[in-house]
């Protein structure tokens, strides 16, 4: 078919064995994840889709360390998840962009490093580098609120992304953008994936942005949370505007839709 | 590490970002602030000439009708005789002369100086009360059963008559081998600091938990997250306190100048005026005047700091 560009696996990054998590809550217990095996290679860039409520963003705060399974193991780059919260190893980005609204653009992508213990110089050194990868190096002394909503969410993806973290974790960072806005960071998180090699685990549910980014689409279904099936997908990178008019875009699409369909509505599964 | 150059091949669908809106001019904030400040005391300078017109027409009612509300035979509330109430002009008059028989000081500029003694003492007082305040919310949110067990006791704190508590303090402090300002101090401190503790814990409580989480993921330590996250988050709610907090030090520095026999202060000198006040009712009204507009004058400036401070951090 086409030159394959896919960055090619040299390990696996995060490795899920027996993981299931149950919240007590007044109204009883809520099985979020039921037994969830998934490994994700190393490099790889791995999209959560599925009806809300299914346990996409309890599956992504389980692996970085912000929700403690109930039962199983996390691994991520050889130890448990804890430790590799510990050692930094996360960069994370959410729907809000949650700035800081009394730091300028590059204070706060300045925040992971100051953290960590970074001295003034460096940090603002690889602050600018960030502001570089995501375009907004005029916007560094800005305050986030003088910026649009696709650019502060360019803005935490930079943030999330200071540490050169070996792991990023997405929850729906696109979810509240316009289309337009959306299709354009789709293409500039491709961009910033394949110059820094990350390993994402991107939540969605949105199928084309599921298929256009994504190594391979994870489909969960709901009551308890369950992989219901995993779909690689083979499109070369880089993938332009002119890929998703492509037959195997569509297709690609097209097979997702039915796997997610048939876990939305059992019944009609196999057609 | 993995390397975070810019893509070595740009993707022709890379379209450029999207065109950005022109930046917004980071305008000095402190002349803007000032001339609200100012624009807020002639507002403050209007209402107190409303007041002046609502006291003489009140006063020229009350001549004309013999004390009775007009087309009755009710008496009004308050009589209006130049004993009761004098005359506005009579009050300035009075300002404008000697402060006593063998002074060659104007009484305003006798009241000034006594105003100044006041508000340092306030001045000490808000200072002193705000950092108490701000100890005691840190306090209370890092260590929640402590905020749990006294919040109850700094109420109680603040319901106890300040009449009754200001003598003790006073005998305490001035037991102690403190001058009498030290122990207005305290009084001050006592007032002031509760308004700030009350706000400044609810800001650090305010913080976003998104932001809370943010730290969490990038391990940072309790410490980072509450100097990095919460202390900022509850800056506007500490202002909000220290506003309050300021009208309360003056209060408590002029109560706390009665209980505490100086000789000093606009507190002092009120309660003097009201002691000769059969002999010099004007010389109360001044008094009170002096003490009044002084107080808005300090207030309105914790408030313009309080304006400087959150325009510098959102410019
Ligand atoms: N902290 C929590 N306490 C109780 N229930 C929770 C909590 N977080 C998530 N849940 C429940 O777990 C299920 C999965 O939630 P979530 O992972 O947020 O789903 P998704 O991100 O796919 O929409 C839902 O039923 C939700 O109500
Ligand atoms: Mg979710």
């Amino acid at each position: 078919m086409t030159t394959p560009t896919t960055p090619t696996p040299t390990g696996t990054a995060i490795r899920l064995a027996g993981v299931s998590k149950t919240f007590s809550t007044s109204s009883g217990d809520v099985v979020a994840l039921d037994d969830i095996d998934l490994d994700i290679p190393e490099g790889g860039f791995v999209s959560l889709l599925g009806p809300s409520g299914c346990g996409k963003s309890t599956l992504l705060r389980v692996i970085g360390d912000l929700v403690t399974p109930t039962t199983g193991t996390v691994e991520v780059a050889g130890t448990i998840a804890a430790e590799a919260r510990r050692t930094r190893q996360y960069g994370m980005a959410f729907q809000a962009p949650g700035l800081m609204d009394w730091r300028t653009v590059r204070r706060n992508i300045e925040l992971p490093l100051q953290v960590q213990g970074v001295g003034r110089a460096e940090r603002r050194q690889r602050a600018d580098e960030m502001l570089e990868l995501v375009k907004l190096t005029q916007f560094a002394d800005h305050r986030p609120r003088q910026l649009s909503g696709g650019m502060q969410q360019r803005v935490a993806i930079a943030r999330a992304l200071a540490m050169q973290p070996r792991v990023l974790l997405m929850d729906e960072p696109l979810g509240a953008l316009d289309e337009m806005n959306r299709e354009h960071l789709q293409r500039e998180l491709l961009r910033i994936w394949r110059a820094t090699g990350t390993t994402v685990v991107f939540v969605t549910h949105s199928i084309p942005e599921a298929v256009f980014l994504s190594t391979e689409v994870v489909v969960m279904s709901p009551r308890p949370g369950r992989i219901a099936s995993r779909i690689p997908v083979d499109l070369p990178y880089p993938r332009t505007d002119e890929t998703r008019l492509t037959d195997e875009f569509q297709a690609a699409e097209r097979h997702v839709r039915e796997r997610l369909h048939a876990v939305l509505e059992p019944t009609t599964a196999g057609l | 590490m993995a390397a975070t150059r810019t893509a070595p091949r740009p993707s022709a669908a890379v379209a450029p970002p999207a065109a950005p809106p022109p930046p917004v001019r980071a305008r000095r904030g402190a002349s803007r602030q000032l001339g609200r400040t100012l624009r807020d005391l002639a507002t403050a300078a209007a209402v107190i000439a409303m007041a002046l017109l609502a006291w003489e027409g009140y006063k020229a009612l009350g001549q004309a009708t013999g004390d009775l509300v007009p087309l009755t035979s009710l008496p009004l509330p308050v009589a209006t005789d130049d004993a009761a109430m004098p005359h506005v002009w009579q009050v300035l008059a009075a300002l404008a002369g000697p402060a006593s028989t063998a002074s060659d000081q104007t009484l305003l500029a006798y009241y000034l100086q006594q105003t100044s003694v006041t508000l340092r003492e306030a001045a000490y007082g808000l200072a002193l009360g705000a950092a108490v305040g701000v100890c005691l919310a840190l306090l209370m949110r890092q260590l929640p059963w402590l905020g749990r067990a006294s919040m109850p006791w700094l109420v109680v704190s603040q319901t106890i008559p300040l009449v009754a508590l200001a003598p003790i303090v006073v005998v305490w402090i001035g037991g102690a081998g403190f001058p009498s300002w030290v122990a207005v101090t305290v009084i001050s401190a006592y007032l002031a600091f509760f308004p700030v503790t009350l706000n400044t814990a609810t800001g650090l409580l305010s913080a976003d938990l998104t932001h809370v989480e943010l730290m969490r993921s990038v391990a940072a330590s309790p410490l980072q997250t509450l100097l990095l996250v919460r202390v900022p988050a509850a800056v506007p709610s500490f202002f909000t306190g220290l506003r309050l907090a300021a009208t309360a030090s003056v209060v408590g520095a002029v109560v706390g100048e009665l209980s505490a026999g100086a000789g000093l202060g606009i507190g002092r000198a009120i309660l003097t005026a009201a002691y000769y006040y059969s002999l010099a009712p004007a010389n109360l009204y001044a008094a009170v005047l002096v003490a009044s507009l002084a107080g808005v004058v300090f207030v309105q400036v914790i408030a313009l700091a309080e304006r400087l401070v959150l325009s510098k951090r959102e410019h």
